[in-house]
């Protein structure tokens, strides 16, 4: 990445420019010299120390021993590890389209809603639970969800459920409460990067379509999902990384219960480190995590080539 | 949606009216739906806690008290775990905007050995999912004897990958006239940073303080992980440990509690709403 100056600058310009370099970097690494420490201690150094430690038995009270692959081995076999990684699973696949589908609609109706004052309330109402902390909301979920505290099941009884589950006590439904909550929380995050990309699309494309005799279904099949699908990759990425990574619902509102139900392999994590003293084994769930994370992306990524289309200049 | 359909090339321009209304008031009452959790949350902390979890629940409250948010300053020192937010937060967003420029100056604006290195490790570490990272930081926070700190909170957040990814494509386009122009007149490249480089990057410095803001404020995991004494604590900790210190009984409290950081939130977004979220479409967008 070498920088030019413009062709007008005398050649006294030219001449100077080996000195610059030799200069500029002192300059440079005066300047990264923060920033870079900063990145090596919390960043680097702890990446490499995980996977280190990951080889480990240490319960911060004796030395830690090394124990080679015997976490990722123990790990393999341990049953609320495999029920975690499962549940994260499902959880993220299924935010992940929920996330796409709503921010889509919730995207094109917004565009093109009757008034700015709608669009206001709308963009506020979807977007607002983002701000709030995972804490709080967890905290109302919890009593709304709760037969006698809250009014989710008097409301229900009355459109003629009449014995709905008691939602986070069940196991079969306290995942997707879960699921239901994280959608709630931040469909506006994903809903304003669509909204942005759709903005984005240039009007010209539809006035051709048009022209050619296209109507409104066409117009979004072929104008629409093309010119967003970048967009789309990028929330979808975002969605599933940030997807894998849920604690806060999950440990206030259930604690990972009922009966593992909706453990997340990061509650694994901080029940391996902080609960049972386990740091080397946390270390090694956290390991796996990562790397599952990262197939996952490079895997999104390298499909992207068959359905996104990037804008040709 | 209609059809696909190929053999009618002439089609209405404007949209059915009475379908999109529908359309619009299905959305209208979604909205009220994602906000009903905390239309519920304010009301039941208004009312005495006899009447507050009443089935069905009563929207308008019949009687009001602030008796409930009394309670909360009895059970936590909440105005103090507010400050800390604030006070933490902030530290975060401005140390973090700071190293953030430091970093993407070099890396945008200036040739040395070692640069594409520098910048491909850091895009690098943009892959990487937090929790790696989380018990040697933890270990390492508590060899330096910072458990329990607000210094031990905003420290290992000063280093935002995003940040500086974001400002050196920003600073990548300032044109290199105006820094050489500088350099002439024998301005060092810290001056030139902040008054040549930096000036026109309110938009992105601003978009990223948001979202960090949003990022941190909102953070659970760390302080309930670092942080022990109750006056220490950040919002969203001492909230929940409201829950632990009430249990059983009726939450008023705790739905005070939640109220009283909802509302503030609700007033400064509805005001900023704008700028909040072109914001943070601004960093997705540039991601």
């Amino acid at each position: 990445m070498t920088t030019t100056l413009p062709a007008a600058r005398p050649a006294a310009g030219t001449a100077r420019r080996p000195v610059l370099r030799r200069r500029d970097t002192a300059t440079a690494y005066g300047f990264l010299s923060l920033p870079l420490v900063l990145f090596l201690v919390f960043l680097a150094l702890p990446l490499l120390v995980t996977l280190t430690l990951s080889l480990f038995s240490w319960d911060t009270f004796s030395p830690p021993r090394f124990i080679g692959l015997a976490n990722y081995r123990e790990m393999l076999h341990d049953a609320d590890v495999g029920q975690a990684f499962l549940n994260t699973l499902l959880f993220t696949i299924v935010t992940a389209v929920l996330h796409l589908i709503l921010a889509v609609i919730l995207a094109l109706a917004i565009n093109r809603a009757v008034s700015r004052v709608l669009r206001y309330f709308l963009r506020t109402a979807y977007f607002f639970p983002l701000l709030v902390s995972a804490g709080a909301a967890s905290l109302i979920w919890l009593y709304m969800a709760d037969p006698s505290f809250g009014f989710l099941n008097y409301y229900l009884g009355k459109l003629g459920w009449h014995h709905p589950p008691n939602w986070l006590l069940d196991q079969h439904t306290a995942l997707p409460v879960l699921i239901a909550f994280d959608v709630w929380r931040t469909l506006g995050f994903t809903m304003v990067i669509v909204l942005a990309g759709l903005q984005a699309i240039p009007k010209s494309l539809y006035e051709a379509a048009r022209v050619d005799g296209a109507n409104g279904w066409h117009q979004f099949r072929h104008v629409t999902i093309p010119m967003l699908s970048p967009t789309l990759l990028f929330a979808s990425i975002t969605s599933f990384v940030g997807a894998f990574q849920i604690f806060d619902p999950m440990y206030i509102m259930t604690q990972g219960g009922p009966g593992n139900s909706t453990l997340s392999v990061v509650m694994e994590i901080y029940n391996a480190a902080f609960r049972d003293f386990r740091i080397g084994y946390g270390s090694a769930i956290a390991v796996a995590v990562a790397v599952v994370i990262m197939i996952v992306s490079f895997v999104q990524l390298f499909l992207s080539r068959y359905w996104v289309t990037y804008e040709r200049s | 949606m209609s059809a696909p359909d190929t053999a009618r090339p002439r089609r209405r321009r404007r949209r059915a009216p009475v379908g999109w209304w529908i359309a619009n008031a299905v959305l209208v009452l979604g909205g009220f739906v994602m906000l009903a959790p905390f239309l519920w949350a304010v009301s039941a902390a208004l009312q005495p806690s006899g009447e507050a979890f009443a089935l069905p629940p009563n929207w308008i409250p019949r009687h009001l008290t602030l008796d409930n948010a009394k309670q909360v300053f009895d059970f936590i020192p909440f105005g103090v775990q507010a400050l800390n937010s604030i006070v933490v937060t902030t530290l975060i967003v401005v140390g973090s905007l700071a190293i953030s420029c430091l970093a993407a100056y070099p890396l945008a604006r200036l040739e040395f050995r070692g640069r594409d290195a520098i910048f491909g490790v850091l895009l690098a570490s943009l892959m990487v999912p937090t929790q790696v990272t989380v018990i040697p930081v933890y270990l390492m926070l508590r060899y330096l004897h910072l458990i329990d700190s607000r210094a031990g909170l905003v420290l290992p957040a000063l280093i935002q990958v995003l940040g500086i990814f974001l400002l050196r494509q920003h600073f990548r386009s300032v044109p290199r006239e105006l820094s050489e122009a500088a350099l002439i007149d024998g301005a060092g490249h810290l001056r030139i940073l902040f008054r040549v480089v930096m000036p026109s990057a309110g938009p992105t410095l601003s978009a990223l303080a948001i979202f960090t803001a949003q990022q941190y404020w909102n953070d659970f995991f760390w302080p309930n992980v670092l942080l022990t004494s109750p006056d220490k604590l950040t919002l969203p900790v001492g909230v929940y440990s409201l829950q632990n210190l009430y249990g059983t009984g009726s939450p008023t409290a705790i739905f005070a509690a939640v109220s009283m950081i909802v509302v503030p939130l609700l007033i400064l977004f509805a005001l900023t709403q704008r700028k909040l979220t072109e914001g943070m479409a601004l960093v997705g967008a540039n991601r």
